[in-house]
């Protein structure tokens, strides 16, 4: 056991570099005291060594600390995903006036995004049901926080108490959906509750409760419908680097646990004939409840999106519909699905963090998250308002950006395996959606602008941000090859 | 009905009795206090399966912890006995629907399905049994507990310490 422990520490360096960096974070913060926003510089050190050991351990397929967590390429892709996204937010966060508000406790809040890096890196690794609950708490409880962190008091409290409540009862629901599977498979890990399933020797209703249990407490982490009701308010009270933080990486770690978990536990095994299609475990069609689950998700968040003025809520509400759309790939139960669904997350990464970045410039100067003063803002900050322009076309799909790639991997994916009625949807969502990023583009280059038409300057770094958010948005719309086949590379898992 | 089944039902009742009046009573001490005894409640059913370490870290932790922080919060609020407590119920209708719906469904589901069981045995003690396993097979997830509550206190201290500097200036 101790060999198989010292083994499994060996291939687990990434979370345990995250769990120092924390530790040290902490221990910055009070040796720097008043000059803690320079926590910053150590957690982007520690997310740094933390990269490399991730990419060292690409190409491996191994199942540690006895089988709790794999470390294949599944999980390695995510966790880049995480770690790109940990960066920008640290940077963001550095830029963010809103945080000035709450200074003395800035050493905290760094402390606190990699708390929940670390919660979100397990979760993409876990095999283990025990874990998987640990490791979604140690990221939600870190984000609850966080989500209360400024204090413009009112929002950000009444943020922080509504996402606390939803997550303690959606992961009570979520505890109790995973204690009724044990009930009748007797396995915490998700091999061994595949196994018990395929033998077929269970009640298919109770199995049917306890899935959907489950899915109500993945289903709040992505929020999907009906399970979103917590994210706009979270997202428009939070912080904007945090809201930003939590409609992507939060997302792709829930989508991460949720792929693998329903993918290695509700799958037949058998029947894995044609390669990279596969096939349900009798009694629970968990795929037309996921496929029922994106259809409310997009269209509900596309329809409300459109009715928003304020910036981040909008941007929540399109969060959402992307929720929605992601799903679409796990529904369709093969590879090429999950490969999509990776893609998308790439994408999504750069235009999403692109728009809130933008957002949170803008927010910076005029002290404004309304949509209606964003009037005239094309001509007087040129650049950032192009940049945003490209984020919103991206997001909506329209080529040539990411944006466009990411939908059309998706739909493709969703077609071959002949789901036309949910493509139909979602491209009817897509329309819908342009509209409410359009007004965005509307009010910002076709209306002049009113009252003050100085000229807003943004300092170079901020400028360097948006290029790296920009050039990836704009590079991966026309040259996709090599990260479609990362992608599709990195759907394999451990055991399967 | 056997000595044991007695029990059980004694302590089954104690504990939902005890949780509907934590629920339902509109004063903050009497649900504070009924909460002890859910709370004892839950222990003892604890007991009745063997499992003596959970039972103790039930009482340790709940019982002798948290329940005595709930309860000293509770007594130094000021006002606590003067102050009428918001405890509207919005949405009757649908609310009792969807919980009658859900606890239909569980109740059937716990009747109806073929629980995998552990074969009835008398266990000695469970406590080396659960450290052993601790430091091997749950290593993982003690260490990752234990990261989850340093996080969630150094936020507990966050949120309550963060108006200080405003009160000093004042």
């Amino acid at each position: 056991m101790a060999e198989h422990i010292l083994e499994s520490i060996s291939l687990f360096l990434p979370e345990i570099a995250l769990t120092v960096t924390l530790c040290v974070a902490i221990i910055a913060d009070l040796i720097l005291k008043e000059r803690n926003q320079n926590v910053a510089y150590v957690v982007i050190a520690g997310l740094v060594i933390t990269t490399i050991f991730v990419l060292r351990q690409t190409g491996l397929t191994e199942t540690i600390f006895s089988d709790m967590v794999a470390v294949d390429p599944f999980a390695v892709f995510f966790k880049i995903v995480l770690a790109v996204s940990g960066f920008f937010i640290v940077f963001f966060s550095m830029k963010c006036r809103e945080l000035d508000a709450n200074k003395k406790r800035i050493g905290e809040y760094y402390m606190l995004i990699v708390a929940m890096m670390l919660g979100m890196f397990i979760m993409v690794g876990a095999t283990n049901l025990l874990l998987m609950y640990l490791a979604l708490e140690l990221s939600s409880i870190a984000s609850y926080i966080l989500a209360g962190y400024t204090k413009r008091a009112r929002d950000s409290a009444e943020a922080s108490l509504k996402y606390v409540i939803y997550g303690a009862v959606s992961s009570g629901m979520l505890i109790y959906g995973v204690s009724i599977l044990y009930g009748i498979t007797g396995a915490t890990d998700i091999y061994g509750v595949n196994a018990a399933l395929q033998t077929g020797d269970f009640s298919p209703l109770a199995l049917l409760t306890a899935g959907i249990l489950i899915i109500a407490g993945f289903g709040y982490k992505v929020t999907v419908a009906p399970f979103h009701f917590w994210s706009p308010d979270v997202y428009e009270g939070a912080p904007i680097t945090i809201t930003a933080f939590l409609a992507v990486a939060s997302k792709a770690a829930g989508f991460a646990m949720m792929i693998r978990f329903f993918k290695v536990s509700f799958i037949d095994t058998a029947l894995l004939d044609t390669a990279g299609v596969w096939d349900i475990v009798e009694g629970f069609q968990w795929n037309i409840i996921l496929a029922v689950m994106a259809v409310l998700t997009m269209t509900l968040g596309n329809l409300v999106a459109i009715w928003q003025n304020n910036i981040k809520r909008l941007l929540a509400y399109s969060s959402i519909a992307h929720a929605g759309y992601i799903l679409m790939g796990l529904v369709v139960l093969t590879d090429q699905g999950i490969a999509s669904m990776m893609l998308y997350f790439v994408m999504y990464l750069f235009m999403n963090f692109g728009a809130f970045y933008i957002a949170m410039l803008i927010s910076n100067k005029l002290d404004t998250e309304d949509i209606e003063d964003y009037k005239g803002l094309g001509y007087r900050a040129p650049l950032v308002c192009v940049a945003m322009a490209v984020f919103l076309i991206s997001l909506t799909g329209i080529p040539p950006t990411a944006g466009f790639i990411a939908k059309f991997y998706l739909f493709a994916a969703v077609i071959s395996a002949g789901w036309y009625g949910l493509v139909l949807i979602a491209a009817i969502n897509t329309v819908i959606s342009l509209f409410y990023y359009v007004r965005i583009f509307r009010n910002m280059f076709l209306i002049e602008p009113e009252g003050d038409t100085s000229k807003i300057e943004f300092s170079l770094s901020s400028k360097i941000l948006v290029f790296a958010l920009l050039i990836p948005t704009i590079f991966f719309g026309v040259y996709f090859r090599d990260i479609v086949d990362l992608a599709q590379a990195s759907v394999k898992m451990f055991g399967l | 009905m056997d000595l044991y089944a007695f029990f059980f039902y004694f302590f089954a009742v104690l504990t939902v009795g005890s949780a509907f009046v934590v629920v339902f009573s509109r004063n903050i001490i009497y649900s504070a206090f009924a909460l002890m005894f859910t709370f004892f409640g839950v222990a003892a059913l604890y007991v009745l399966l063997y499992a003596d370490f959970v039972a103790v870290t039930q009482l340790l932790v709940y019982v002798g912890g948290i329940l005595v922080l709930i309860i000293f919060g509770v007594m130094l609020t000021t006002k606590v006995f003067s102050v009428e407590m918001k405890t509207g119920t919005l949405n009757l209708l649908p609310a009792t629907l969807f919980t009658a719906i859900i606890a239909g469904m569980l109740i059937f589901v716990f009747s109806a399905t073929d629980w995998n069981v552990v074969p009835d045995q008398e266990w000695d003690t469970t406590v080396y049994g659960i450290g052993a396993l601790l430091v091997n097979e749950f290593i993982l997830p003690m260490q990752v507990a234990g990261v989850l509550l340093l996080v969630a206190m150094i936020g507990a201290v966050m949120m309550a310490a963060r108006d200080w500097t405003k009160l000093k200036s004042k």
